[in-house]
């Protein structure tokens, strides 16, 4: 028995698909800098696949639009027609409005609307016909023969493809008229069949004017899952009577791409997937390999150990250490993406930003293929375009403004990544006219930030625009203005456990450095005693740790603590009243204090005593048990114990909650 | 749904007949060769696939080998359509006429 659906397709061919719109968006604004001709195959080929996809799976309008644009640049590359840029923006706006219709095909709902119909009708009045059916020019391409016999038979396996032949025979009669034969030889047992497996093959005549290439096309997709030949028909007999079978009725077509559609809203909801090259896969299989025969050395031992083969022994473990570490590595490695997928929306960005300012820019990147985390990589994009938008909008001047300062009146706006130690760097530069310092300034003496701008350093400056609510745009333009200022790009950079760094020169440009931890799913801590319990404090929160003597703490009045920290007062968190340890120290001079920082805030953890640096795996506490105020995930010891993770930034709110309250 | 009179088994298809949904189909099929009449009901089928077809065509087979009576008590014009496009309708000894 089988429940294969077509929608389980529907997940790797929306990937595929917004894959290749961003190949298609790349290649169009390189055609648009004066790219070669290779580049417009590349665009056909990407609308190409869309287009046979989405007939495939059931999403005719998609079909319909994608068939326009790619007969337009069927003649683009036949060299029937000429790129100009009027094509380009015309192709650019199928690219959005495909992208459109994905998004409305994942949340179920109906893909075509009034600027996808009205795009189709332009699309088709720039190819030279108005009419849309998909049929129609393959038709209409001269005939090679008066018609076709065409021996088809599928491989079991083609049905469970989500390929189905009833509509490839559909697909043929709209070319043409049809005789078909159904072949019935292989048909198996009532008990024996598989439903999902075809057993059956067709004899098909064919007659109309239909080119080989018309029919070549309808089996294109299929042409793998099947044995296929095509002959031209030796008869030139008058057009036989059409059978019976000849009857075409797309009805029932329509029906079932309604219902493809509705599955597939369903099955978006699945967690996101991560496509992984082969040879990270091989290598893998290698690591787990070279592991079982490291365990099978080690097993012997178990059998007959003596002191002498301890050497061997040690060789052993220290093989197995190594093949771990590897094999960590690699399983990494899987999450790991490059940020080139990231990098590619910022041509087109950049093109309709600076056609808008009328201001021009030359966009560099650099390091499209630094690896990074897919979750973070994910979470990223957004304060990559705020900052992008920012240079462009504040930061690159107009091109008069350029030249009268001596610069080249085309700007430069450069986006490099990079591995730095155990981080990855994105750098983003440009070349125009840095931070205003005065508007800064003022802007922050009116806001209370600072009280005087005398003697503020260039970086001190600089930090001043991560506060919330700082924005100097004089005019809110659609750019700025919507309430989204760097704080929030700060803050969703700290989210990831990263950091912002500015520097800029009046007159020379500004660099937004963004540093990130290569994953998420490893952290660097440091595991604190509390009474019989362990916790990991993460690394990139401490600032630092100090031994307090018992008159440094003072208690106020609401039943918390302070302590002076250079020139400061800290609130006090007490894990183990926090966590209800039992057996932990109580006097303060007998224990540590951990001062850590989160979302620019400082606090104080009291613990028992450190007990050394540790890379910890992130176990999610929410999937093994509850969500707890306070902790951030768990973590197995070497002892096989569980060790929980402080959230910082959690115990920070929960301490400023109290605070308040 | 079978429901089986004295020696006469109705089988009901669903309406929508495909691939993904034709488990339980197959079941009632191979379950109604033990009734020497079947009868096959086609009338509210509105999605059909090959899959669902090639499951019929079988079963056709089987019933006539096994000298059962099969008969349709009704066929949707979807199901009519997508048997005659792909050259079935005669293995599946559908009536001649297509429905209105």
């Amino acid at each position: 028995m089988s429940s294969i659906s077509i929608a389980q397709f529907h997940k790797v061919f929306f990937e595929e698909s917004l894959e290749g719109l961003d190949a298609m968006e790349s290649a169009l604004l390189a055609l648009d800098d004066g790219g070669d001709a290779e580049l417009v195959h590349s665009i056909f080929r990407a609308a190409h696949s869309i287009k046979g996809g989405s007939a495939t799976f059931g999403f005719p309008d998609m079909a319909a639009l994608t068939h326009e644009a790619e007969s337009l640049l069927d003649q683009v590359r036949d060299g029937r027609r000429a790129i100009d840029k009027s094509i380009i923006e015309l192709m650019l706006r199928t690219v959005d409005c495909l992208r459109g219709m994905f998004d409305r095909a994942q949340s179920g709902q109906p893909l075509a609307d009034a600027d996808s119909e009205n795009l189709k009708q332009q699309l088709a009045a720039a190819v030279g016909h108005n009419t849309p059916a998909a049929a129609a020019k393959i038709a209409a391409k001269p005939a090679a023969s008066s018609g076709w016999i065409i021996h088809f038979r599928p491989h079991a396996g083609m049905l469970a493809g989500g390929n189905d032949p009833l509509r490839l025979l559909r697909e043929l009669a709209a070319l043409g008229q049809l005789v078909v034969e159904a072949q019935l030889d292989r048909v198996p047992t009532l008990d024996a069949l598989d439903p999902s497996e075809c057993h059956l093959g067709w004899r098909i005549e064919l007659t109309g004017a239909v080119s080989q290439d018309a029919i070549k096309t309808v089996f294109e997709w299929v042409e793998d899952e099947c044995d296929l030949t095509i002959e031209p028909l030796v008869v030139a007999a008058p057009p036989p009577a059409p059978a019976v079978e000849a009857v075409a009725a797309p009805a029932a077509g329509a029906g079932g791409a309604a219902g493809t559609a509705r599955n597939a809203a369903a099955s978006s909801n699945d967690a996101g997937s991560v496509r992984v090259a082969i040879d990270k896969i091989d290598g893998l299989i290698d690591l787990v390999g070279e592991l079982v025969i490291t365990q099978a050395m080690l097993d012997q031992f178990r059998e007959d150990f003596d002191a002498s083969r301890l050497a061997l022994l040690q060789h052993g473990l220290a093989q197995l250490a190594r093949h771990t570490r590897s094999l960590q590595e690699s399983v990494m490695g899987i999450r790991m993406l490059p940020i080139g997928s990231v990098f590619n929306r910022f041509p087109r960005l950049v093109r309709d930003l600076s056609q808008k300012l009328g201001k021009q820019v030359k966009l560099d990147l650099v390091g499209e293929h630094t690896e990074l985390d897919k979750t973070v990589l994910e979470k990223i994009g957004d304060p990559l375009v705020h900052l992008v938008r920012n240079a462009i909008d504040h930061g690159l001047e107009m091109p008069d403004k350029r030249r009268a300062a001596g610069k080249n009146e085309v700007g430069t706006l450069r986006l490099e990544a990079f591995h730095r130690g155990g981080s990855i760097v994105v750098e983003i530069s440009d070349d125009g006219a840095g931070l205003n310092r005065e508007a800064i300034v003022a802007k922050a003496l009116q806001k209370g930030l600072i009280k005087s701008g005398e003697g503020l350093s260039d970086e001190a400056v600089g930090e001043l625009i991560f506060q919330p609510g700082f924005s100097t745009a004089a005019v809110t333009t659609d750019l700025s203005g919507r309430g989204v200022g760097m704080d929030v790009v700060r803050r969703n950079v700290v989210d990831l456990g990263g950091n912002v760094a500015i520097k800029s020169r009046a007159g020379q440009g500004t660099t937004f450095t963004i540093t990130l931890p290569l994953t998420l799913a490893i952290i660097d801590g440091l595991r604190a005693a509390v009474g019989g319990e362990c916790y990991i404090v993460p690394l990139v929160s401490i600032v630092e740790s100090v031994q307090l003597p018992a008159d440094a703490v003072r208690s106020v009045t609401g039943g918390g603590e302070l302590f002076r920290f250079r020139g400061e007062y800290l609130p006090i968190v007490r894990l183990h009243q926090q966590f209800g340890c039992a057996d932990a120290r109580q006097q303060i001079e007998e224990g540590l204090v951990i001062v850590v920082e989160a979302d620019g805030t400082q606090i104080g953890l009291f613990v028992d005593e450190l007990v050394g640096q540790q890379q910890a795996v992130v176990k999610s506490l929410e999937a093994n048990y509850r969500r707890v105020d306070g902790i951030s995930g768990a973590t197995i010891l070497a002892d096989g114990s569980v060790a929980l993770i402080v959230d910082v930034a959690g115990l920070i709110r929960l301490q400023s909650r109290r605070k308040a309250a | 749904m079978g429901a089986k009179s004295k020696s006469e088994t109705r089988v009901s298809m669903p309406a929508d007949c495909r691939m993904a949904d034709v488990g339980e189909l197959h079941t009632q099929l191979k379950s109604a060769l033990g009734g020497s009449q079947i009868v096959l009901d086609g009338t509210t089928v509105d999605r059909v696939d090959t899959a669902a077809l090639q499951l019929l065509v079988v079963f056709q087979h089987e019933a006539r080998k096994r000298e059962r009576q099969v008969q349709w008590a009704g066929v949707s014009a979807p199901l009519y359509d997508a048997a005659s496009q792909l050259g079935l309708a005669e293995a599946l000894a559908l009536p001649a006429k297509k429905p209105a």
